[in-house]
Protein backbone atom coordinates (compact mmCIF):
# COMPACT_ATOMS: atom_id res chain seq x y z
CA UNK A 1 0.00 0.00 0.00
CA UNK A 2 3.04 2.26 0.27
CA UNK A 3 2.88 3.23 -3.43
CA UNK A 4 -0.29 5.28 -3.04
CA UNK A 5 0.67 8.94 -2.48
CA UNK A 6 -2.79 9.95 -1.19
CA UNK A 7 -2.66 7.38 1.60
CA UNK A 8 0.95 8.19 2.48
CA UNK A 9 0.45 11.95 2.72
CA UNK A 10 -2.90 11.61 4.52
CA UNK A 11 -1.23 9.33 7.07
CA UNK A 12 1.61 11.80 7.60
CA UNK A 13 -0.88 14.63 8.12
CA UNK A 14 -3.18 12.62 10.38
CA UNK A 15 -0.57 10.91 12.57
CA UNK A 16 0.13 13.78 14.98
CA UNK A 17 -3.50 14.98 15.37
CA UNK A 18 -4.62 11.42 16.19
CA UNK A 19 -2.09 11.21 19.02
CA UNK A 20 -3.03 14.74 20.17
CA UNK A 21 -6.70 13.75 20.26
CA UNK A 22 -5.76 10.62 22.18
CA UNK A 23 -3.95 12.72 24.78
CA UNK A 24 -6.95 15.07 25.01
CA UNK A 25 -9.30 12.14 25.66
CA UNK A 26 -6.81 10.74 28.17
CA UNK A 27 -6.47 13.87 30.30
CA UNK A 28 -10.05 15.06 29.86
CA UNK A 29 -11.21 11.74 31.30
CA UNK A 30 -10.99 13.11 34.85
CA UNK A 31 -13.81 15.60 34.26
CA UNK A 32 -15.89 14.29 31.39
CA UNK A 33 -16.29 11.50 28.88
CA UNK A 34 -13.01 9.81 28.08
CA UNK A 35 -10.35 7.97 29.96
CA UNK A 36 -7.59 5.45 29.57
CA UNK A 37 -9.41 2.79 27.57
CA UNK A 38 -10.65 5.12 24.83
CA UNK A 39 -7.43 7.14 24.69
CA UNK A 40 -5.33 3.98 24.52
CA UNK A 41 -7.23 2.71 21.50
CA UNK A 42 -7.02 6.11 19.77
CA UNK A 43 -3.25 6.38 20.29
CA UNK A 44 -2.79 2.78 19.15
CA UNK A 45 -4.82 3.49 16.00
CA UNK A 46 -2.23 6.10 14.95
CA UNK A 47 0.61 3.57 15.09
CA UNK A 48 -1.51 0.86 13.45
CA UNK A 49 -2.44 3.27 10.63
CA UNK A 50 1.25 4.04 10.09
CA UNK A 51 2.13 0.32 10.02
CA UNK A 52 -0.71 -0.48 7.61
CA UNK A 53 0.20 2.26 5.13
CA UNK A 54 4.01 2.11 5.26
CA UNK A 55 4.36 -1.61 5.91
CA UNK A 56 5.03 -3.66 9.03
CA UNK A 57 8.83 -3.21 8.87
CA UNK A 58 8.60 0.60 8.94
CA UNK A 59 6.01 0.38 11.70
CA UNK A 60 8.32 -1.75 13.80
CA UNK A 61 11.16 0.71 13.15
CA UNK A 62 8.94 3.54 14.45
CA UNK A 63 7.74 1.61 17.49
CA UNK A 64 9.89 -1.47 18.21
CA UNK A 65 8.39 -4.59 19.72
CA UNK A 66 10.74 -4.48 22.73
CA UNK A 67 9.57 -0.98 23.76
CA UNK A 68 5.99 -2.08 23.10
CA UNK A 69 6.20 -5.04 25.50
CA UNK A 70 8.06 -2.94 28.08
CA UNK A 71 5.42 -0.17 28.08
CA UNK A 72 2.66 -2.80 28.17
CA UNK A 73 4.01 -4.16 31.44
CA UNK A 74 4.81 -0.66 32.77
CA UNK A 75 1.15 0.36 32.55
CA UNK A 76 0.05 -2.55 34.69
CA UNK A 77 2.84 -1.87 37.18
CA UNK A 78 1.81 1.81 37.37
CA UNK A 79 -1.80 0.82 38.13
CA UNK A 80 -0.77 -1.65 40.82
CA UNK A 81 1.90 0.72 42.11
CA UNK A 82 -0.67 3.45 42.85
CA UNK A 83 -2.65 0.87 44.83
CA UNK A 84 0.43 -0.27 46.75
CA UNK A 85 1.49 3.36 47.37
CA UNK A 86 -1.86 4.17 48.97
CA UNK A 87 -1.49 1.05 51.13
CA UNK A 88 2.00 2.21 52.16
CA UNK A 89 0.58 5.60 53.16
CA UNK A 90 -1.80 3.91 55.57
CA UNK A 91 -5.10 3.47 53.70
CA UNK A 92 -6.79 0.79 51.65
CA UNK A 93 -5.70 -0.48 48.21
CA UNK A 94 -6.37 2.17 45.50
CA UNK A 95 -7.77 4.65 48.04
CA UNK A 96 -6.56 7.91 46.46
CA UNK A 97 -7.34 10.23 49.38
CA UNK A 98 -3.96 9.85 51.08
CA UNK A 99 -1.84 10.41 47.94
CA UNK A 100 -1.94 14.25 47.95
CA UNK A 101 -1.74 17.00 50.52
CA UNK A 102 -5.54 17.28 50.66
CA UNK A 103 -8.24 14.71 49.84
CA UNK A 104 -9.13 16.42 46.57
CA UNK A 105 -5.50 16.68 45.44
CA UNK A 106 -5.05 13.01 46.27
CA UNK A 107 -8.07 12.05 44.16
CA UNK A 108 -6.68 14.08 41.22
CA UNK A 109 -3.25 12.48 41.38
CA UNK A 110 -4.65 8.98 41.87
CA UNK A 111 -7.11 9.11 38.97
CA UNK A 112 -4.51 10.70 36.68
CA UNK A 113 -1.90 8.00 37.39
CA UNK A 114 -4.34 5.09 37.22
CA UNK A 115 -5.85 6.30 33.95
CA UNK A 116 -2.37 6.83 32.53
CA UNK A 117 -1.46 3.26 33.42
CA UNK A 118 -4.65 1.97 31.82
CA UNK A 119 -4.00 4.04 28.70
CA UNK A 120 -0.42 2.77 28.35
CA UNK A 121 -1.49 -0.86 28.72
CA UNK A 122 -4.47 -0.65 26.38
CA UNK A 123 -2.61 1.16 23.59
CA UNK A 124 0.33 -1.25 23.76
CA UNK A 125 -1.90 -4.33 23.91
CA UNK A 126 -3.67 -3.13 20.75
CA UNK A 127 -0.34 -2.53 18.98
CA UNK A 128 1.00 -5.89 20.20
CA UNK A 129 -2.13 -7.65 18.90
CA UNK A 130 -1.70 -5.92 15.54
CA UNK A 131 1.98 -6.88 15.32
CA UNK A 132 1.16 -10.47 16.29
CA UNK A 133 -1.55 -10.81 13.64
CA UNK A 134 0.32 -8.94 10.91
CA UNK A 135 3.53 -10.96 11.34
CA UNK A 136 1.72 -14.30 11.52
CA UNK A 137 3.31 -16.96 9.34
CA UNK A 138 1.48 -20.17 8.58
CA UNK A 139 3.04 -23.57 9.27
CA UNK A 140 3.61 -24.01 5.52
CA UNK A 141 6.07 -21.13 5.66
CA UNK A 142 4.10 -18.85 3.33
CA UNK A 143 3.09 -15.47 4.63
CA UNK A 144 -0.64 -14.75 4.87
CA UNK B 1 -49.49 3.19 21.56
CA UNK B 2 -47.18 4.06 18.65
CA UNK B 3 -45.56 6.91 20.58
CA UNK B 4 -44.82 4.62 23.51
CA UNK B 5 -43.32 2.04 21.16
CA UNK B 6 -41.17 4.70 19.50
CA UNK B 7 -40.28 6.19 22.87
CA UNK B 8 -38.13 3.15 23.63
CA UNK B 9 -36.30 3.22 20.27
CA UNK B 10 -33.05 2.31 22.00
CA UNK B 11 -34.51 -1.13 22.54
CA UNK B 12 -35.55 -1.36 18.88
CA UNK B 13 -31.96 -0.61 17.88
CA UNK B 14 -30.74 -3.24 20.35
CA UNK B 15 -33.20 -5.75 18.88
CA UNK B 16 -32.17 -4.94 15.31
CA UNK B 17 -28.43 -5.20 16.02
CA UNK B 18 -28.94 -8.43 17.95
CA UNK B 19 -30.86 -10.04 15.08
CA UNK B 20 -28.27 -8.86 12.52
CA UNK B 21 -25.52 -10.40 14.64
CA UNK B 22 -27.42 -13.65 15.18
CA UNK B 23 -28.15 -13.93 11.45
CA UNK B 24 -24.49 -13.43 10.57
CA UNK B 25 -23.40 -16.05 13.10
CA UNK B 26 -25.80 -18.78 11.96
CA UNK B 27 -26.34 -17.80 8.31
CA UNK B 28 -22.81 -17.26 7.02
CA UNK B 29 -20.29 -19.97 6.15
CA UNK B 30 -17.23 -17.73 6.39
CA UNK B 31 -15.62 -17.80 9.83
CA UNK B 32 -14.45 -14.19 9.58
CA UNK B 33 -18.03 -13.08 8.92
CA UNK B 34 -19.19 -15.15 11.87
CA UNK B 35 -16.77 -13.21 14.09
CA UNK B 36 -18.08 -9.93 12.69
CA UNK B 37 -21.58 -11.17 13.60
CA UNK B 38 -20.48 -12.03 17.13
CA UNK B 39 -19.04 -8.54 17.54
CA UNK B 40 -22.26 -6.89 16.35
CA UNK B 41 -24.25 -9.10 18.74
CA UNK B 42 -21.93 -8.05 21.54
CA UNK B 43 -22.43 -4.38 20.71
CA UNK B 44 -26.20 -4.78 21.00
CA UNK B 45 -25.76 -6.15 24.54
CA UNK B 46 -23.53 -3.18 25.42
CA UNK B 47 -26.22 -0.78 24.20
CA UNK B 48 -28.90 -2.66 26.17
CA UNK B 49 -26.99 -2.28 29.43
CA UNK B 50 -26.10 1.37 28.82
CA UNK B 51 -29.81 2.04 28.20
CA UNK B 52 -30.67 0.45 31.56
CA UNK B 53 -28.17 2.67 33.35
CA UNK B 54 -29.17 6.00 31.80
CA UNK B 55 -31.52 8.20 33.81
CA UNK B 56 -33.09 11.27 32.19
CA UNK B 57 -31.25 14.37 33.41
CA UNK B 58 -28.76 12.20 35.27
CA UNK B 59 -25.15 13.31 35.67
CA UNK B 60 -21.98 11.25 36.12
CA UNK B 61 -21.79 9.99 39.72
CA UNK B 62 -19.32 12.59 41.01
CA UNK B 63 -19.92 14.34 44.34
CA UNK B 64 -20.76 18.04 44.01
CA UNK B 65 -22.09 20.83 46.18
CA UNK B 66 -25.62 20.83 44.71
CA UNK B 67 -28.15 18.97 46.82
CA UNK B 68 -30.43 16.31 45.31
CA UNK B 69 -28.46 15.73 42.11
CA UNK B 70 -29.77 12.85 40.00
CA UNK B 71 -27.03 10.39 39.10
CA UNK B 72 -27.04 7.89 36.28
CA UNK B 73 -26.50 4.37 37.55
CA UNK B 74 -22.73 3.75 37.27
CA UNK B 75 -22.90 -0.03 37.72
CA UNK B 76 -24.03 -0.94 34.14
CA UNK B 77 -21.45 1.47 32.71
CA UNK B 78 -18.62 -0.16 34.64
CA UNK B 79 -19.88 -3.63 33.72
CA UNK B 80 -19.88 -2.68 30.05
CA UNK B 81 -16.45 -1.06 30.27
CA UNK B 82 -15.16 -4.42 31.42
CA UNK B 83 -17.25 -6.24 28.81
CA UNK B 84 -15.75 -4.10 26.02
CA UNK B 85 -12.22 -4.99 27.13
CA UNK B 86 -13.11 -8.68 27.39
CA UNK B 87 -14.78 -8.40 23.97
CA UNK B 88 -11.56 -7.15 22.38
CA UNK B 89 -9.67 -10.08 23.93
CA UNK B 90 -12.21 -12.67 22.76
CA UNK B 91 -12.26 -11.17 19.26
CA UNK B 92 -8.47 -11.43 19.14
CA UNK B 93 -8.67 -15.06 20.30
CA UNK B 94 -11.29 -15.85 17.63
CA UNK B 95 -9.23 -14.19 14.90
CA UNK B 96 -6.14 -16.13 15.94
CA UNK B 97 -8.13 -19.37 15.73
CA UNK B 98 -9.27 -18.34 12.22
CA UNK B 99 -5.64 -17.71 11.23
CA UNK B 100 -4.60 -21.16 12.47
CA UNK B 101 -7.52 -22.81 10.66
CA UNK B 102 -6.56 -20.96 7.49
CA UNK B 103 -2.96 -22.13 7.72
CA UNK B 104 -4.04 -25.75 8.34
CA UNK B 105 -6.85 -26.07 5.79
CA UNK B 106 -6.10 -23.24 3.35
CA UNK B 107 -9.67 -21.99 3.68
CA UNK B 108 -11.98 -20.38 6.21
CA UNK B 109 -15.23 -21.51 4.58
CA UNK B 110 -17.12 -23.95 6.78
CA UNK B 111 -18.15 -26.15 3.81
CA UNK B 112 -14.59 -26.56 2.55
CA UNK B 113 -13.33 -27.47 5.99
CA UNK B 114 -16.02 -30.06 6.70
CA UNK B 115 -15.49 -31.52 3.21
CA UNK B 116 -11.76 -31.86 3.90
CA UNK B 117 -12.52 -33.39 7.30
CA UNK B 118 -14.87 -35.91 5.64
CA UNK B 119 -12.18 -36.90 3.15
CA UNK B 120 -9.68 -37.33 5.98
CA UNK B 121 -12.19 -39.39 7.91
CA UNK B 122 -12.80 -41.76 4.99
CA UNK B 123 -9.06 -42.04 4.40
CA UNK B 124 -8.62 -43.04 8.02
CA UNK B 125 -11.32 -45.73 7.69
CA UNK B 126 -9.64 -47.07 4.55
CA UNK B 127 -6.21 -47.26 6.17
CA UNK B 128 -7.60 -48.86 9.32
CA UNK B 129 -9.33 -51.51 7.16
CA UNK B 130 -6.15 -52.39 5.33
CA UNK B 131 -4.25 -52.49 8.63
CA UNK B 132 -6.80 -54.87 10.14
CA UNK B 133 -6.72 -57.08 7.05
CA UNK B 134 -2.95 -57.22 7.19
CA UNK B 135 -3.18 -58.09 10.85
CA UNK B 136 -5.50 -61.05 10.08
CA UNK B 137 -3.08 -62.40 7.55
Amino acid sequence: MDNNPILRIATKILFAPIILFGLYVQFHGDFGPGGGFQAGVIVASAFILYAIVFGLEKGKELFPLSINIFLLALGGILYGGVGIASMMLGDEFLSYNVLGSSQQAGQHIGILLVEFGVGLTVSNVMIALFYAFASFESSNGEKK
Amino acid sequence: MISSALGVWNYWVVFLLMMIGLFLVIGRQNFLKKIVGLTIFQTSVFLLYITFGKIKGGTPPILNNINETIYSNPLPHVLILTAIVVGVATTALGLSLVLRINSEYGSIEEEDISAQDLVDYHDQIETSKTVSIKFKK
